[in-house]
């Protein structure tokens, strides 16, 4: 052993000291810190989140979805994760949709219409109390609507019919029009229709205070909302205590998260080319229902060459959509030939009025004079929508229709460029907003399409008398568009669930508003 | 060194004094607006007007560039436009969670390196060293991401041993973060360690050649506590810049391995608020990672002076 001479002790031992210390300091870190703890937003109200009582089941349930609200004020914030997350289960309205879309009781118990259409007369329950305690009666409702023109984001204008709304009593409620409006009670279904308490409005972004099953214990922006069972709520007692929804960018995630046993479901899994394996795997089980999303390519009528109604034809002839749905969704996707998706009262099958014909849209362009023709095509970066791009351009080189492919970013310079200032030939997105064929009636819609006619029908259909004549109006509506495609409507995403055995009553359909979560339990 | 000191300070104040100018330009010029990226496409011209005056956008750039460094100066970022919540608050907490994947994974990435590089020198021109150098070089060529997937895959999907993401915050409980930190720390750390041993391998092979070692070893020491004793302290002078170098690189490869295994970390949170163009929490945030940078080098830069004596006096 050769001895070291003391230079070389001293400062190995600093070194040592040194890298001592910082471990320490790592430890302190670690240890001290509530790091990532998340105490960025909270809704409880400190009432309710005592002991359950007796009898009450202490079941929990963590779901895992797609995008992430960014705030949970949805009066100012865009984005569907935010009434999916809070409506029915944290907010309530007037009436609920269901899992097949239709129209349910929910605080209004019952109601009439009058035979003019201009008088809708609600009974509510009673004995309902907000989360914090608050009492909620017909003066709720009557505060929350008059809100609704202060909104900014979900289309305010969608309750534009409303004149007045007046307190009869507590429990009675009378909305007046000043015309005639059949969607009225779908749009009161959606967040538009959410009923809140005055006394809480102001902070709306981080505090979600309602009348529904649930309150918010936590959001923890872009990562998890944790719901937890209100133990003040009028109706049946939801099975659940507690509720984690896990926000995942990536679609594969939430899979690896289920498999792994993280979390007990996922909901709205962009992950189609993992059903088969899920299906094969008796500890999980698959659902597949519709959605209320329209993927659409929009050919802005407003530019050259598809102000010309044939070469608008000829691309719906020469892009292949069946191919489409299986690149995308492995063919579990609805392919459409109309924005109409499967749940709508005036939906056919309307998929094989354009088949898939290139000799056909060779002709069609033909006669337009454009047998050799260039497009730009502003794709958004999401995956779904690169995929699309690459199939319709291969498509259309077949046909003699040269595509360019602009990709941009999404949400914020699609909004921007395409969407705002509507600089586009070709686009494509899959919106997820109820309805949005009403858009279609908006000549300042970015799809910049006005036609007389299809606002004219639009119009007729909402003063309809009745909900045949109403569907029947909108059949014509749709048979107008279906004619002058100034979208290629592809196909409607399907709702894929994957859960755990235990899990039940999560609805296969999503009806655009609500991840619903009263039915749902997990005796695991 | 005090004047040296005063010096590195007074450059550190510069430099983030023309960071600010330059991130609060180039956000200016961003394309896409916050306000109509909240609003989506359920609103009206009308209302992201309305909403773009509420959150002051409307303003002359100056005004908006002297309210913020103004803020800056009293340790206030703002306040988030979309989450409405202070921008400050936001950036500690997910800079924390950053900071324990970051220095996880560099401690990860050391005892790796450390060994792996030192054998891998010691044992060049046999086979033991050639394996090690190819494991080496095939780690490098791995992104960071594929190692994560290919982890998670492993270790949470087939064993059920960690969970395959997420984040547990060291208070809610010590081993669930634990077992939380460690498959991203870990695709993070083996990359970086298997980059940094391979300039420890160099460095060791530059110091193997040196007259001392020669010497150290004609007074009787084995080749291996030669270098051990004499060498490896020599060779971690350019191993530190290097390792000073990467530690900035890992806050920037944490923002993949962060998406991967839905970290709430301070990548997450960027990558988020660019989506949201969310301007001012971007700014904030960058500018606190070009602090930390500056502050890393300037760390490095006084720590030569700890392990090289030399360097105390000469400058």
């Amino acid at each position: 052993m050769s001895k070291p001479t003391s230079a070389a002790v001293r400062p190995a031992r600093r070194l040592r000291i040194a890298a001592g210390t910082l471990l320490a300091g790592i430890a302190l870190l670690a240890a001290a810190c509530s790091a990532g703890a998340g105490d960025n937003a909270g809704g409880t109200d400190g009432s309710n989140n005592g002991s359950t009582s007796g009898g009450a089941s202490n079941q929990t349930l963590q779901v895992g979805l797609g995008a992430a609200p960014a705030n949970l004020d949805m009066t100012q914030t865009a984005g569907a994760a935010i009434p999916q997350a809070l409506m029915y289960n944290v907010y309530e309205g007037l009436v609920k949709l269901d899992g097949k879309a239709a129209v349910q009781p929910l605080l209004a118990k019952s109601w009439t219409i009058s035979s003019d259409r201009l008088t809708y007369d609600f009974q509510l329950q009673s004995g309902v109390k907000f989360s914090n305690g608050d009492p909620f009666t017909a003066s709720n409702v009557k505060f929350s609507l008059d809100r609704v023109p202060k909104w900014k984001a979900n289309t305010p204008t969608y309750l534009a019919a409303i004149k007045s709304v007046d307190a009869v009593s507590d429990t009675e409620v009378k909305i007046n029009l000043k015309e005639p409006d059949n969607n009225l009670l779908f749009w009161l279904a959606g967040p538009l229709g959410a009923m809140f308490d005055p006394n809480e409005v102001s902070n709306l972004a981080t505090t979600a205070i309602g009348t529904g099953p649930y309150v918010v214990d936590r959001y923890n922006t872009n990562e998890s909302l944790i719901l937890k069972r209100n133990d003040k709520y009028w109706g049946t007692e939801p099975k659940l205590s507690q509720v984690t929804l896990r926000y995942y960018a990536d679609a594969n995630a939430p899979v690896n998260a289920l498999r792994s046993g993280d979390i007990d479901a996922v909901y709205e899994s962009q992950a189609a080319d993992q059903v088969k394996q899920f299906q094969s795997d008796d500890r999980y089980k698959v659902e597949i229902g519709t959605t209320q999303g329209i993927t659409v390519m929009s050919m802005n009528p407003g530019k050259a060459p598809f102000n010309d109604k044939r070469v608008r034809q000829a691309i719906v002839y020469g892009v292949d959509r069946k191919a489409i749905d299986t690149a995308v969704t492995e063919g579990l996707g609805k392919v459409l030939g109309a924005p109409v998706p499967p749940t709508d009262p005036w939906y056919s099958d309307l998929a094989d009025k354009y088949p898939y014909d290139p000799a056909k849209a060779k002709q069609l362009l033909a006669a337009a004079g454009k047998s050799k023709v260039t497009v730009d095509f502003n794709v958004p970066n999401l995956p779904y929508c690169q995929t699309i791009a690459q199939i319709v351009k291969s498509d259309l080189s077949k046909v003699g229709v040269t595509v360019n492919l602009h990709t941009q970013e999404f949400p914020a310079v699609w909004l921007d460029k395409t969407f705002t200032q509507k600089d586009y030939q070709l686009t494509v997105i899959n919106h997820v907003e109820s309805r949005n064929i009403f858009n279609y009636g908006d000549p300042d819609y970015y799809w910049n399409y006005n036609n007389p006619k299809v606002q004219k029908l639009l119009s007729r259909a909402a003063a309809a008398p009745g909900d045949k004549p109403y569907a029947d109006d909108m059949k014509q509506v749709v048979d107008v568009l279906a004619d002058d495609v100034p979208g290629d409507w592809l196909y409607n995403a399907p709702n894929i669930v994957f859960a755990k055995k235990s899990v039940t009553g999560i609805s296969a359909n999503d009806n655009g508003v609500s991840l619903d979560l009263t039915g749902v339990s997990n005796p695991s | 060194m005090a004047i040296r000191l005063i010096r590195r300070a007074a450059l550190f104040v510069l430099t983030l004094l023309v960071a600010s100018i330059v991130v609060f330009g180039l956000l200016a010029i961003l394309p896409g607006d916050v306000a109509r990226t909240m609003l989506g496409v359920d609103a009206t011209p009308q209302a992201v007007a309305a909403l773009r005056n509420e959150m002051g956008l409307d303003r002359p750039l100056v005004v908006r560039y002297l309210e913020w460094v103004g803020g800056m100066l009293h340790g206030d970022l703002g306040t988030s436009y979309v989450t409405h919540q202070p921008v400050a608050a936001a950036v500690s907490d997910h800079l924390q969670v950053s900071l324990i994947l970051v220095i996880s994974a560099m401690i990860i990435a050391i005892c790796v390196a450390l060994p792996v590089g030192v054998f891998a020198a010691y044992g060049q021109g046999r086979i033991s060293g050639a394996v090690l150098s190819a494991l080496s070089q095939l780690a490098v060529a791995v992104p960071g991401f594929l190692a994560g997937l290919l982890l998670v895959i492993v270790f949470a999907v087939t064993l059920h041993w960690l969970p395959a993401s997420g984040w547990v915050a060291p208070i809610e409980g010590f081993g669930d973060f634990l077992r939380h930190l460690l498959l991203p720390a870990l695709s993070l750390g083996l990359i970086q360690g298997a980059i940094l041993s391979r300039y420890v391998r160099s460095a060791v092979l530059d110091i193997m050649r040196e007259d001392f070692m020669r010497t150290a070893r004609s007074k009787g020491l084995t080749p291996f506590r030669a270098l051990i004793r004499h060498g490896l302290r020599n060779a971690l002078i350019p191993v530190l810049t290097i390792t000073g170098i990467e530690l900035a690189a890992l806050f920037v490869g944490a923002i993949v391995i962060e998406s991967v295994f839905v970290v709430p970390g301070i990548g997450s949170l960027l990558v988020q608020s660019v989506q949201n163009r969310d301007l001012i929490q971007i700014q904030g945030i960058v500018m606190v990672i070009v602090a930390i940078v500056l502050v890393i080098n300037l760390l490095v830069d006084l720590l030569y002076a700890v392990i090289d004596p030399r360097l105390r006096t000469s400058r």
